[in-house]
Parts: structure tokens; sequence; C-alpha cells
């Protein structure tokens, strides 16, 4: 196999994040102090090493951005400061971009207009579609359901999330490609892909390997809050929209309200504390800053605000303001979805949980007996 | 019987001696010797109070040989030789032996043989100092002139030196220009000084001082006389003669560039090109890099070629040495490059990264620059081929776990070394010995840096070994400083420890003419018939041509023939 160089690929690499492959002198201080590298990733200096020397496909067949989890003690033992834990994120960017195949990843990354121009497009859009399609406005008291029937909303969030999923699986797909194509002449057997699939359920679910960092689990413990309103929200509007889009008020014990304001609630609590974070750069973690990086807080943040105000507005009976509110709701929260989730930062909530299990399913099948023929084949 | 009266003094060193040899039953046993007039021990021989005592009993002894039984002659020898001068005695007469580091040291584990061993040897000593003659040291008049053979930055700079002291020099260069190598480079590292600019402000220091000619185009043919006073005929633009007096003569003729063979790292292919080629195509660069017409934006360089080699069938004689300069050349060349086009990418292929000392400073910021290092395995150079109009090569990557990476580059850079210069006429006229990698060779590498086995001829610059310019200029000072120390004094003295020829005997047949490593035998004619004289200030005592002489007619002073057979017999008897 060819490792051909690409002199220009740190030149590519520095327009993902504020970095310098250059002052790395490669004496692996970084991965000696990293919790998370073992023998089969020793990240991060590895991976400097290819975006050094410019080895595109090894970087591509790596799978050790996603496994590391930024703690930041690389960063705090590199003795020349080239912050290995930021040239990872960057990393992370860089092949979220290489992933997609639309070529929208790299142009947001690389240009704010882009990002901001997305963004808007797809507001405009769902602004559009309300101004021309909405109900007529009940203004004598709230009637949501009669200015965006349940049914219709219900229809454009399964338009959504399947443009979202055409994207982000057809993206991850080849993401299976890249890490997969560095193991040429290593017997893959299907069933161990399909033995190794609740590794992806699991990690999803917990974030756990994030936990390895470090004793100080608060980073963790936030960011698992944050997941886990996010999946109770998401798991609200598109599969119980009819139980939480109602004109009547449910009691305050039913569930949808409940789920709602413990969605709502860390999902506010996590990300104003993760901005504050970023701004005080606390802790190596937030110490560097991407507009890629405050779009996606900003965005959430913005979208359980304006939800919270929704329900506000409607228990307290007041129509109009319920109903711009709503619209401004989705025209933030839509985009969101459809852009930050295939195309964004938020691509890693699939990226993590897939790297994760790629490699185990690497790692198992390096364990697994060779095949008499294949011993054969080497001896000769 | 002798009718000579010694003195021999046993040393306890101390402890060193006495703990292992019992010096009381030495000095018993020879104090009743032939010639013994009287034998002492002491505590320490070399102390004042010691010494004091020697002079003493030379004196009120009247005696006429001194042996002190001690340490090796290497330590205390001159000491002991300054006790008989200081007491009237001839130092030629005194003798050494050595107890501590060929007895004592060495038979820790058993006394009375190590007592009988120290009995013999100084009864050798004894035997020695019998027969020793009373020798003078030959002091010739030294002429206050340099001759400086190479034009190079070192040996300009030392002709200017020791012009300032008041010497004339003659600068003698082979090719038509001063300079050297120095003057065909830009910018030398660390400080970017251009080098040519760098040569012609030396050029006219050179022609500002009156007592330094410089002949271009000139060569030594040849060379006689010896230290402080040397006749040599130089040979200008390959007719002219020029006969010349000089006191001293330092070497500074430089080195060549490694030329690689054709095929090594693909050189001879087009885009592979060496370290002083590429130098002058920085050099000649204005605005962006561009080599035969085209842009180049990847470069990659080759560390070590020609350099740190190892043995193998196809290359029976490797330069196993280290070059010294070469990697602090690269590196800069590749700051030089980067400041012309920041764009241009850089590969360094390395073996171990040898930017000593401040030169660090360049690597580092060579690196920051964006210039990559990767380090290859000697066992496992990188290869350079040719496909269509592309370079390639490929190297095992040691930091991936060997995996081969493949770079294609518009210019390939061998880092090559500095080899030898030919200069066997030169070596066959000063007699010079070389080592075995081809360079000039000093006395000692710490001690004696500069000088050579001939006296009066000094080694500077690169002739000696790769240096850096900061480093050849340095070893320049030192030659001048060796030079100016030795003209300085106006006269040297001779060792008397040298060859003499018996003149009856001699029948002239040449022997030892080709035995002599030092030109040190003349032929010369004595009532009326030919036979060999020697040159007392060439002859260094070695030796070679005492067994050679087929008339037994040669013996060294201070080790004759008589000395050495007394001194066998006397170990060989019987210890009484």
């Amino acid at each position: 196999m060819k490792n051909r160089v690409d002199p220009d690929l740190h030149r590519d690499f520095s327009k993902f994040g504020n970095i310098d492959v250059s002052t790395c002198m490669n004496c692996g201080n970084c991965t000696a102090t990293c919790s998370l590298a073992d023998e089969t990733a020793s990240f991060p200096r590895r991976d400097i090493h290819y975006l050094q020397v410019g080895l595109r496909d090894k970087l591509l067949q790596s799978a050790d951005p996603w496994l590391c989890y930024y703690c930041g003690d690389c960063s705090e033992s590199c003795p020349r400061d080239a912050n290995p834990g930021e040239i990872m994120m960057a990393a992370r960017r860089y092949l979220t971009s290489q992933y997609d195949w639309t070529g929208l990843a790299k142009r947001m990354y690389v240009s704010k207009a882009w990002e901001i121009g997305a963004i808007a497009f797809v507001g405009l859009i769902v602004a559009a579609l309300f101004y021309f399609l909405h109900g007529p406005m009940v203004t004598g008291h709230v009637e949501l359901n009669t200015f965006a029937p349940v049914e219709w909303v219900e229809f454009g969030d399964l338009i959504m999330a399947a443009i979202l999923s055409v994207f982000l699986l057809s993206n991850a797909y080849r993401m299976l490609r890249f890490i997969m194509s560095g193991e040429q002449g290593l017997r893959l057997p299907i069933s161990l892909y399909i033995k190794e699939l609740p590794t992806i359920v699991t990690h999803f679910a917990t974030q756990r390997r994030w936990r390895q960092c470090s004793a100080d689990h608060s980073h963790w413990l936030r960011h698992f809050l944050l997941v886990s309103g996010y999946v109770t929200m998401l798991t609200l509007i598109l599969v119980f929209l009819r139980w939480f889009q109602t004109d009547i008020v449910h009691p305050i014990w039913h569930p949808t309200r409940l789920l709602g304001y413990y969605a709502t609630g860390v999902l506010l609590y996590a990300t104003v504390a993760m901005m504050i974070s970023r701004i005080k750069k606390s802790g190596e973690i937030h110490k560097f800053t991407e507009p890629s990086d405050w779009g996606f807080l900003i965005l959430l943040f913005l979208t359980s605000l304006t939800g919270i105000a929704v329900h506000l507005f409607r228990i307290a009976d007041w129509p109009l303001l319920t109903y711009y509110t709503y619209v401004i709701h989705l025209v933030i929260a839509v985009p969101m979805l459809i852009v930050e989730v295939p195309f964004g930062k938020w691509a890693h909530l699939l990226y993590r949980p897939l790297a994760v299990y790629l490699t185990n399913v690497k790692e198992k099948a390096k364990a697994l007996p060779v095949k008499e023929e294949v011993k054969v084949a080497i001896t000769a | 019987m002798t009718d000579r009266k010694i003195g021999v003094y046993i040393c306890h060193c101390g402890g060193n001696i006495s703990d292992y040899v019992d010096v009381k039953q030495i000095r018993d046993a020879v104090s009743r010797d032939d010639g013994v007039v009287i034998a002492r021990t002491t505590m320490f021989a070399c102390s004042d109070a010691a010494q004091e005592e020697m002079i003493d009993d030379i004196k009120t002894h009247q005696l006429d040989g001194l042996v002190v039984a001690s340490c090796s002659p290497k330590l205390h020898l001159f000491t002991f030789r300054a006790v008989a001068e200081r007491a009237g005695l001839n130092p030629y007469q005194y003798v050494q032996v050595n107890l501590r580091e060929q007895d004592s040291w060495v038979h820790q584990h058993n006394i009375p043989e190590a007592t009988q061993k120290g009995i013999r040897l100084v009864r050798a000593g004894l035997a020695k100092c019998v027969l020793s003659e009373p020798l003078s040291t030959m002091r010739i008049k030294t002429i206050p002139k340099v001759l400086i053979i190479g034009a190079g930055v070192a040996g300009l700079r030392a002709a200017a030196s020791l012009a300032d002291m008041g010497f004339a020099v003659y600068l003698i260069e082979r090719s038509s220009k001063a300079g050297g190598m120095v003057a065909q480079w830009g910018k030398l590292f660390p400080h970017d000084r251009d080098g040519r600019a760098l040569v012609a402000d030396l050029h006219n220091e050179i022609k500002r001082r009156e007592n330094i000619t410089l002949f271009t185009s000139a060569e030594l043919v040849e060379k006689s006389g010896s230290v402080g006073d040397f006749s040599i005929k130089i040979r200008v633009k390959e007719q002219e003669e020029i006969s010349l007096n000089v006191g001293s003569i330092i070497v500074a003729t430089g080195f060549d560039p490694y030329n690689p063979e054709p095929g090594e790292f693909g050189y001879g292919l087009e885009g592979v090109i060496t370290l002083p080629q590429f130098k002058e195509l920085l050099d000649e660069s204005e605005g962006l890099l561009s080599y035969n017409g085209r842009r180049v934006r990847n470069i990659t360089y080759i560390y070590c070629v020609g350099s740190r080699q190892e043995q193998t069938a196809e290359r029976p004689n490797p330069n196993k040495y280290c070059s010294r300069y070469c990697c602090n050349a690269a590196v800069h060349s590749a700051i030089c490059a980067d400041a012309l086009d920041a764009e241009v990418n850089q590969y360094h292929l390395y073996r171990d990264m040898r930017t000593y000392g401040k030169n660090e400073l360049m690597y580092e910021r060579a690196g920051r620059q964006g210039s990559v290092f990767v380090q290859y395995d000697e066992s496992d150079p990188p290869l350079v081929e040719k496909t269509g109009d592309k370079l390639r090569v490929r190297v095992k990557d040691r930091l991936i776990g060997g995996e081969e990476i493949e770079i294609v580059p518009d210019l390939v850079v061998l880092v090559t070394g500095m080899v030898p210069r030919e200069n066997q006429k030169l070596i066959d006229v000063l007699k010079l010995p070389v080592g075995r990698d081809g360079f000039f060779n000093e006395i000692h590498p710490k001690l004696r840096p500069v000088e050579t086995v001939i006296d009066g001829v000094f080694i500077a610059g690169t002739s000696q070994g790769p240096k850096t310019l900061a480093e050849s200029v340095a070893s320049a000072m030192a030659a001048v400083a060796k030079s100016a120390a030795l003209l300085m004094k106006g006269y040297v003295d001779l060792e008397p420890l040298i060859a003499r020829v018996d003149q009856q005997r001699c029948i002239w047949c040449d022997a030892c003419t080709d035995a002599c490593p030092y030109g040190a035998i003349e032929k010369v004619s004595f009532e009326g018939k030919e036979i060999a004289g020697v040159i007392p200030s060439l002859c260094k005592g070695g030796g070679a041509c005492v067994p050679v002489c087929p008339e037994n007619a040669l013996d060294v002073e201070g080790y004759t023939d008589k000395q050495i057979t007394a001194m066998i017999d006397s170990m060989a008897g019987e210890v009484v």
C-alpha cells in the first residue's frame, strides 16, 4: 500500500482550527500522559505525525480522533505548547468534512458565511412554509393545532428526519469505508459486525469512554445530561408529537409535561454552563473556541428557550405571541438539526460510537484464529 | 669494574610502591653493586626535600650518574633531569626506573616476586647508567617566516594573524584564486553572512599587509631542512620555481565535497542534486525557487550521503566519520529556501540530527517554519526513483511503525559531507601522516590538536577533518599560536637522543634511508668515502635505522646496543 505524501495537508488542515502542527516535535509526551490512548490507538502523537508528514490516507483510516475525548492532559503536558488536544479537535472537524460527500461540511467549517448562510437558508424555508401554509390564526384563545395542525407538523418532522438521516448515514458509511480500508488482508466476518452492534448503542447513550478521562467526571456528567435532554426532546417531537403539541393544557403530572420540563431544564442548564466555560476558557477543553463550537451551543440554547416560551405563552393563553414564538422556535430548531447533525459538530453523536464500534470489530478480527489457507499463503 | 659514581634512590611513592615492593630489600641488594656510591630509599622522590637531598649527594660525592626508581618517566623524567642539571650533572646521565606502573601496581598479589622483579629493574637501570654518556641539546636559529599552504578562509585568516605578529608569510594557493570553498557560497550559517563577501574582506586584509606574499596557481614541490629552518621550493603557474626559507609551515588545504556515485540515492537523475549544488541554486535564485525553469515547491533532503558509511563488499573503504557541517548547512538551506518562498514544502530524511551547540536554534526554526523531519534507519535507506517525469522517494517512517511513505518532490537534495582533498604530491613532499579516513593526522586530538609528527609543520582547518567554518578558523588560530610560539623565541633546542653513525664502519648501503620515515638520513662524504649522515634536526631517535644496518654502524644515543645488551644481561642475572 502506498502512503503517498500530500505536502499541502497541513495547509488544508490549518483552516479547521487555530493550530500549527509544525510546533510539535514528536516527543510523545501527549500519548504517554493520555488516559485513553493505548498500543493500538497511540494518539495524539501518531495522528499529529500524519498531519505533519501529509499522510492524508492514514488520517482518513484513523479512528483515533473520535476515540479522543479532549481530557486535556496532553495539552497540559506538551513541552512545546502545541495543543495536541485542540489538534485532535481540529482533526474531528477535518474528518467530518472528509466523510461528508456533499462538500457542505467543509465549506461550513472553513467559512463562517457558509455556516450562517446555510442555517439562514433552511430557516427561511421554514419561515416561508409557515407564511404561505399556516392555518387560521384564532385570536380569542390559543389554538396552536389550528394555526399549525399537528399532523402537518409531524409530517414535516418526518421529512426532516429523513433528510437528516440520509445525509448522516451516508456520511457515516463513508467513515466506515475509510476506517476499514486501512485493514487490507484482515478477515472481517459479518457476524463480528453484528455481534458488536450493542457497542454503538451503549456508547451513544452513555459516552462512557469519556469517564476514563480523569477522576473529575463533571464534564462528562454535564454532557450526559445534555444528551439525555436532547434525546428525550427528540423522542417527544418525533414519536409523541400528538401528545406533546396539544391545545388542552395537560395536568402538571402528565408525562409529556414532566419529560418536557426535564429535557428543556437540562438543555438550558448544560448549554448555559458550556457557554460560560467557553467564555471563561476554563480547562483545556474550553480553551479554544471556533465558530462551529458557538453555533452549536447558541442554536440549542435558543431552541430550548423558545420552546419554553411557546409553552409559557400558551399556558398564559396569549395566542399571537404563542404562534409567532412557535414559528421562531422551528425556524431555529429545524436548521439546527438539518445543518448541524449531518454536516456539523453534532455529527459526533454517531461518529464517536461508530469509531469505538469499528475499533472493537478490528481488534476482535485481529484476535481471530488465522484460517488455514491464509497461513499457507503467508508461508508460501 | 667501573669507575662510575652512581647514586640510587628507591621511592616509596607514599605506599604506592612500598606496600607491594620491599624497597629496603631493593636498596640493600643494589647498594653493594658495582659503581653504586649511595643507595637510599625515600618517601616521595619528587618532593622538594628529596630533590634537595639528591642535589646535595651529587655535589658531595661528585656523582656522575643518577638512578631514580619511582614512577613512569612520562610523569617525572624531566623533574629528575632538572635535578641532575641543578646539581651540575649532565641530565642525560640520569636514568629513571619505573617501579610503580611496571611493578607494584601490576603485582599486588605477589609481594616477594614483585620485590625480586624490582631488584632486576633497578639493576637494569644501573647497567644503562653505567654506560651513559654526557649529551647536549643542539640549538638552531629559527627563521621568522611562515609558509601557509592553501588560501581558503583558514589560510587567509592565519596569514593575517601571523603578519600582525611581525612574521613574513608566504601564502600559496593551488587554484587560480584565493578564497577556497567559502568563496563559492552565499549565505553561511548561522548568521547568514555572505561567503563571497567574507572572502573579499579577508582578501583585502591580506593586501593591506606588506609582509604577506600570495602566490596563486602555486604548489609546494620540495621541502628540506627542519623545524625553524626549512628550505622550500614552490612552483608557480607550472613553470617558475621559487626557493624560499621558512621557520614553520601551516597546511590548510581544505576538503572536497563528497561526490556521490552514479545512482547513489538517485544521483544522476534530473532533479537529484548535492548540497553544494543546491546552495548555488539558492544563491542564484531571485524570487521564487526554480530548477531548470520549473518552480520548486517540494524539496526532499537525504542526509548523511557520503558520511557515516558502513563497510560493505562494494564499499571497502567507507567514510565512517560524520562530516559535522552538513546537518547544519542543510537545515540552514531549508531556512533560506523558506525565505525565498514560504509555500515551499521541505522533507528532511535524516539519520541523526546533529545541529549541535548553537546550531540547534536553526533546527528549531526550520521545524517551526514547517520543515518535516523523518528519521530513517541506515539499514533501510530511502529509495529515489524516477517514473515518468516525477521523482519518487520512498522511505520507512519510524514514527509510524516503519511503514513506507512515498514523497513526490520536485528536487532531491543529497546532503553530502566532506572528503579529504586529493593531495598525494603534497603528502609526499611533506611526509605528513594521513589517517585511515584520508585527512591529515594531529599528534593528539585533545592536547596537541594542530601539531604533526613533523616538528614545525602544523595543520589547520578541514585538511585535518570535517569542520564548520568557525571551527576551521579556530584551528587556524591555534596553528598560528603554535607557529608564533616556535618562532618568537628565535631558536629551538633539539633533543640529543638521536641516531649516530659509526663513520668507520658505514659503507653507505642505503638501507637506513629507506627505513627512516622522517627522511633524516642523507649521504655525506667522510675521508674520501660515501657514508650516511644523520640530519639532527629531522631525526626523532625512532631507531628504525638501527636494526636494518648490516654493518652495525648505527646506534641511537641513550639507547645504544651496548646499553640495551647490558640491561638485558643484568636483568637476566641471578638476584643476590
